[in-house]
């Protein structure tokens, strides 16, 4: 057992947790964020549990808890510092860029992460940056676009930010 | 699918610390953790089962890419996403960068680490096969103090096997910055984009004044043993300008020269293909990159 | 959720509305299985073969059971006595087959690996994992059946010895009902092969694959002496698991309850069977007392479900010189896996995609037959394009090799053989009941530029580059009328809704199918706000709670766009009946329901505007002020409709790519991808989009990158992701859509199901373009996956002289 002190989407948590808990669980179980998905085994390769560690987006089934101590944790709870939607979920809602849903907020961390990076981003480039996210419903289409819009709304906003 | 017991986590701030926890315990009992994009795997399939993790997050002095003026010293723990966007990779390293750019995706770029992927030199693994191609050396330190260096070609040993032993930690991977032009290049395919290579071949060769390769080094994975040398690419390079008949000359003779694999991704006959078709470009670039 | 309304509209059909959905979704506040927390909730895992086939010599429990943490382990020895077998009548078809005879555990011996031996109950899932270890499991290895055709002949190991056979279903499609008239339509067709100037004849395989949902199984279950059993369960048809849950567990009817969760991570249909696993977490959490729950992981899910498609086809094709297409003689081999899973059994698939195999076309005679092989491998469950993805594989592709042997334009030739005649009766005796093909495929192969697209071709082979184009089209079933699921999965195809207006006006719909992410909340909220004249914000939709919703047999066979959304706008219009009685006696005046007219929130007489109400008044009027009413009136507003067609429905789609093979590698390109869909009156068009493009990815995904492998002891290979390939956002091209709808005239909006219908035209379509691109290399693919190393062999063959 160890002793954890981090922030997740702001909020400071100080948990008593087990050495091999995995941060998804811990986030799931401990502290009730079930918006964080699991999609494959071990293996870490679907990508809906993506979260921001210290603002890069990792996939927390690949950490464990005790890894976390001492950092900055977001999740899609977290993405709107707000509540509302950020440009990028909205995007998602206007171009239908979701169906089931399930793997829509790893992608949602992983684009927002994506965009700060790439804010002026070519289809490759999304599509690319999406390699660590498995649709199954979608095919990708609507994501790509929501994506692109998602990019666009940012950029407006930055302009209108700035006059 | 969870990991089995884990009795320490421990989080040291300095390569003492590390050592020091590394000779507490009985061999086989820690593991040094990096971005642990491959161990976790393993240990949540359970095929590890430590006792102790040494989690090397907390080592800043890993963390940082030295350009020195004969050397380029990368830390152990510089990450994926490091390699990618840093400008002293440029030049003669974009071999590294080009495979650093496909490890995975983003998510695992955001969190692996060279020397993680060193270390574990897992059977298919695009940064052990560039850091061999680069002769990088790996320095490493031992848990009785001893300061060692090992070349790639001896580093390297086998899928999973590499000659860091247990009581050793990784510190950088270091390569000779090249005096004349040089050029590297990497490559991959796989069935889905980005993958494990199903064959990764990266190339680096260093020409003369008058433009003729003096130095050539190629390697290979994909192959079922890990990052290798594919020597017998490299004698039809030396003293060529990177023409179309001396590549197509490397490309056989490593063909003739190496036994691929056949397994659910592809046939023996197939990776030779690969070989062919992905060392060329690979080739072709690294000697275009030396030229400009 | 915007409700943004086009001014120029009238109704919500048609609109780009965003989706209700979205908002939790894209926020985490989605309610997945996973997410149901009940406190004190126990955890399983199982315990799973190692084997493809061994008998179970002896099970050590001890360590495991000592563990602490540990509350219950239970296995097929102590479970059998206890539980009711498989099969039930209620997940069992009406059709004649070897049903096998299993408990949710292994009794005796296993026959896949995979198959769940021990179920272990502990109080932490990290716990329960750790004592899943300490089982120790005695295997007596059998000899293993893997290869479906070796399984039918008659000196081959038996998986189900009971049977006698590994033969568990066999059926001619094509003569009639009985076997003489079915001989005497084969001796008819061999004829016509006999004498017809153009044959073509071969072998076509497809391989194992289908579809994994991203979110994997799971149940919860909670018990208690006066509610009974409430079972959470990620599933597609609530309704048919409550039943089957009642029978096998000996629970009376009413004490038990089936929540398939308001949010599922895809079903695809591998959602749809009734699971074994289902059974012993229920049994569990009733015996103990305590909530239960079991999360498949991705391994499991692998190794277990999403697994079809697997299949020989022996298909001949006999036409003239001019292209009409004579006779159709296919036999069909199908790999069943061990046959032990609820409704589907396996060979549902296989059967249903023998009867669809004549697809689109007009074949003058056909002989199609199949037979079904149990093997040791895991059952095949069904995966969106249920069983016609093997067939329409090896159609489309001997359909292009028919062309070739002419010398004729392939996609010519298929016009020349489309249905030009609705309705119309397939050889299958399978009903088309309307729509326009011609239309549908004109529309497609006008953008597709055959023409210009040769002209593109030989330029780029001068420049040696190999671009090809290929077709494949699909007739789907929209939705599945009871005339052929009560045959089939002995189930009603009507669909259900109950629509409750409350005292504010606003609307609750009430659906017994079970979506995984189809937009159903979104368009059934148009459909409401269309019918009454409202906002799609004042509808809510809830599905899959058996406690509250009327029977419906499920999210399948796309039940929604025809059967749901059909029930539905019934019960809103015999609430508009009830409304339109009342107000008109309010109003004092004589008018039935059509004078009236829903919009904008009021209801207003035609005959004179000014006679009206707003909707909410006289919707309080009658369910909270019931006096003063007509004679023989009542209040309140709640009505349930079933809808069904008096004869099955169909919609059309099809499908052309363009791509480009890299000769050196086999490795190809797809450049562009074009669609066409008769998808009737859509309601939402950016839904229907969204399903047109999933099922073209999971088509390009199966036929390319994904392949579940035994290895010949009949141990599953590509149980985890990094070996079952998915295809990336990186992998796969944009889709280019052009509707040709023609409204379903037996629906009361003109809607038709989709949803179904591909991926089954994907393959044969990309396949179809690879050959076509190495046409100066005469190849001719006839097996999947289609992958660069298998096309660069071709090549090779091809190059010898």
């Amino acid at each position: 057992m160890k002793n954890i002190k981090l922030t997740v989407n702001g909020e400071k948590f100080e948990e008593q947790i087990d050495n091999r808990l995995l941060l998804v669980d811990f986030l799931r179980d401990n502290l009730s964020l079930t918006g964080t998905h699991v999609g494959c085994t071990y293996e870490g390769v679907c990508g809906a549990c993506t979260i921001h560690l210290d603002g890069d987006a990792v996939k927390s089934c690949m950490l464990l808890a005790v890894q976390a101590d001492g950092h900055n944790v977001t999740t899609i709870e977290g993405l709107s510092a707000d509540g509302g939607l950020t440009n990028l979920q909205q995007a998602f809602n206007d171009e239908h860029g979701l169906q089931c849903g399930y793997c829509t907020p790893g992608i949602l961390m992983n684009m927002a992460d994506f965009l700060t990076e790439n804010p002026n981003p070519s289809e490759e480039q999304i599509r690319h940056g999406l390699i660590g996210n498995l649709c199954r419903c979608t095919g990708y289409v609507h994501i790509v676009r929501a994506v692109k819009k998602a990019a666009k709304m940012l950029k407006d906003s930055a302009h209108e930010d700035r006059t | 699918m969870y990991p089995a017991e884990i009795k320490e986590y421990h989080k040291p701030d300095s390569v003492e610390q590390v050592l020091e926890l590394i000779a507490n315990h009985e061999e086989g009992e820690s593991l040094l953790l990096a971005g642990g994009q491959s161990a976790m795997q393993a240990i949540k399939s359970r095929m590890l089962r430590p006792q102790c993790i040494i989690d090397l997050q907390g080592l800043q002095e890993l963390k940082t890419i030295n350009d020195e003026s004969e050397t380029l010293k990368i830390g152990a723990m510089v990450r994926y996403c490091e390699l990618v966007k840093s400008s002293s990779l440029n030049n003669n390293f974009t071999g590294l960068k080009d495979a650093a750019a496909h490890v995975g995706d983003r998510q695992v770029r955001n969190r692996g680490t060279i020397g993680g992927s060193v270390c574990w030199n897992y059977a298919a693994a695009c940064t052990p096969t560039a850091v061999l191609a680069l002769d990088g050396n790996m320095h490493l330190i031992s848990s009785d103090g001893e300061i060692k260096v090992i070349c790639a070609d001896d580093f390297f040993l086998g899928p999973l096997d590499t000659a860091k032993s247990e009581s050793d930690i990784l510190i950088s991977v270091s390569f000779k910055k090249s005096k004349t032009r040089s050029g590297s290049a990497y490559k991959k395919w796989g069935l889905v984009k980005d993958a494990l290579p199903v064959v990764g071949i990266a190339a680096f060769v260093k020409l003369d004044s008058n433009g003729s390769c003096c130095e050539a080094r190629i390697a290979l994975t994909g192959m079922g043993v890990g990052a290798q040398r594919a020597a017998a690419g490299e004698t039809p390079l030396l003293g060529s300008y990177g023409d179309p008949q001396s590549i197509e000359a490397a490309t056989e003779n490593i063909c003739a020269n190496i036994d691929a694999p056949t397994d659910l991704s592809a046939t023996s006959d197939y990776r030779h293909q690969l070989i062919r078709s992905i060392g060329a470009e690979v080739i072709l670039t690294a000697f275009k990159r030396a030229s400009t | 959720m915007t409700s943004a309304k086009d001014p120029n509209s009238i109704e919500w059909l048609g609109e780009r509305l965003a989706r209700k959905e979205d908002l939790r979704l894209v926020t985490g506040k989605g309610k997945y299985l996973a997410d149901i927390v009940i406190p004190g909730t126990l955890h399983a895992v199982f315990v799973r073969s190692e084997y493809a086939h061994a008998n179970i010599t002896g099970i050590d429990l001890s360590e495991a059971e000592s563990m602490p943490g540990v509350v219950a382990i239970y296995t097929g020895e102590n479970i059998k006595d206890r539980i009711n077998p498989m099969p039930q009548a209620i997940v069992q078809p009406n059709l004649p087959a070897k049903y096998p005879t299993f408990w949710p555990l292994a009794v005796g011996k296993v026959t896949f690996h995979g198959e769940p031996v021990a179920l272990i109950i502990a109080r932490d899932k990290y716990i329960a994992e750790d004592a899943s270890e300490l089982v120790l499991v005695d295997y007596e290895e059998l000899p293993v059946v893997l290869d479906p055709e070796k399984a039918l002949s008659r000196n081959s190991t038996v998986v189900h010895e009971k049977d006698g056979t590994n033969e568990i279903f066999s059926m001619t499609f094509t003569g009639g009902e009985n076997e003489e008239a079915q001989n005497s339509n084969e001796a008819e067709v061999n004829a016509i092969f006999e004498s017809a100037p153009v044959v073509v004849k071969e072998r076509f395989k497809t391989h194992r694959t289908g579809l994994t949902p991203m979110e994997p199984r799971g149940v919860l279950c909670d018990w208690n002496e006066s509610d009974g059993l409430t079972a959470y369960i990620t599933t597609q048809r609530p309704h048919i698991d409550r039943l089957a849950l009642s029978d096998i567990l000996e629970i009376s009817a009413e004490k038990v309850r089936v929540i398939a969760p308001r949010d599922q991570g895809g079903g695809f249909g591998v959602k749809a069977p009734f699971y074994r696993e289902n059974i012993i977490i229920a049994y569990a959490a009733k015996s103990l007392g305590k909530p239960v729950r079991w999360i498949e992981s991705r391994y499991e899910s692998l190794m277990n479900v999403g697994q079809e498609r697997d299949q020989i086809n022996d298909m001949e094709i006999a036409a003239d010189l001019e292209g009409n297409l004579l006779a159709l003689r296919n036999k069909g081999i199908a790999d069943n896996g061990v046959g032990t899973t609820g409704v589907y059994w396996g060979f549902v698939m296989p059967f249903l995609g023998a009867i669809e195999l004549p697809n689109a076309y007009k074949w003058p005679k056909a002989h199609i037959s199949l037979k079904v092989a149990t093997t040791n491998k895991a059952c095949l469950t069904p995966s969106r394009a249920f069983g016609h993805f093997p067939t329409r594989f090896a159609l489309e592709r001997c359909i292009d090799m028919v062309a070739h042997k002419i010398g004729m334009e392939a996609s010519e030739l298929r016009r020349n053989n489309l249905v030009d005649a609705l309705p119309y009766t397939s050889v299958t005796n399978e009903y088309y009941d309307s729509g326009d093909f011609l239309k549908v495929w004109d529309t497609l192969v006008e953008k597709a530029d055959i023409s210009a697209f040769r002209k593109r071709q030989s330029e780029a082979l001068n420049d040696n580059r190999y671009i090809g184009i290929g077709f494949g089209c699909g007739v789907e079933l929209s939705g599945v009328a009871s005339d052929l699921l009560v045959p089939m999965e002995n189930q009603p195809g009507y669909g259900a809704a109950t629509v409750r207006l409350d005292p504010r006006g606003k609307v609750q719909v009430f659906g017994g199918d079970a979506p995984g992410g189809q937009g159903h909340e979104t368009t059934t909220a148009q459909v409401v706000a269309s019918e009454f004249g409202i906002d799609p914000a004042a509808v809510v939709v809830t599905t899959g709670d058996t406690g509250t919703t009327p029977f419906g047999s499920g999210s399948i066979g796309a039940r929604a766009g025809s059967y749901f959304v059909s029930a539905v706008a019934d019960a809103c219009r015999e609430l508009k009946e009830k409304i339109t009685r009342i107000l008109a006696y309010d109003l004092k005046i004589e008018a039935r329901t059509e004078h009236f007219e829903f919009t904008d929130g009021e209801v207003i007489y035609i005959g004179d505007r000014s006679k009206k109400s707003s909707f909410v008044s006289i919707v309080e009027r009658i369910i909270m002020f019931p006096i003063n009413l007509p004679e023989n009136e009542v209040g309140g507003l709640d009505a349930t409709a079933f809808f069904e067609a008096a004869k099955p429905m169909i919609c059309f789609n099809a499908d052309c790519c363009v791509v480009e093979v890299n000769i050196e590698t086999g490795d190809f390109e797809i450049l562009e991808w074009m669609t066409t869909e008769d998808v009737g009156n859509v309601i939402n068009p950016m839904v229907v989009d969204g399903q047109m493009h999933g099922a073209i990815v999971q088509g390009i995904s199966n036929a390319v990158f994904e392949e579940f492998v035994y290895d010949d002891q009949g141990q599953q290979l590509t149980a985890d992701f990094e070996n079952y390939k998915l295809a990336t956002a990186a992998d796969v091209p944009n889709i280019d859509i052009h509707y040709a709808t023609t409204p379903c005239p037996h629906t009361p909006l003109g809607t038709r199901g989709i949803g179904e219908g591909r991926p089954s035209s994907i393959p044969g379509a990309l396949t179809n373009a690879v050959c076509d691109a190495l046409t100066p290399l005469k190849i001719e693919i006839t097996e999947l996956p289609l992958r660069p190393n298998s096309i660069w062999e071709k090549i090779q063959q091809a190059k010898q002289p």
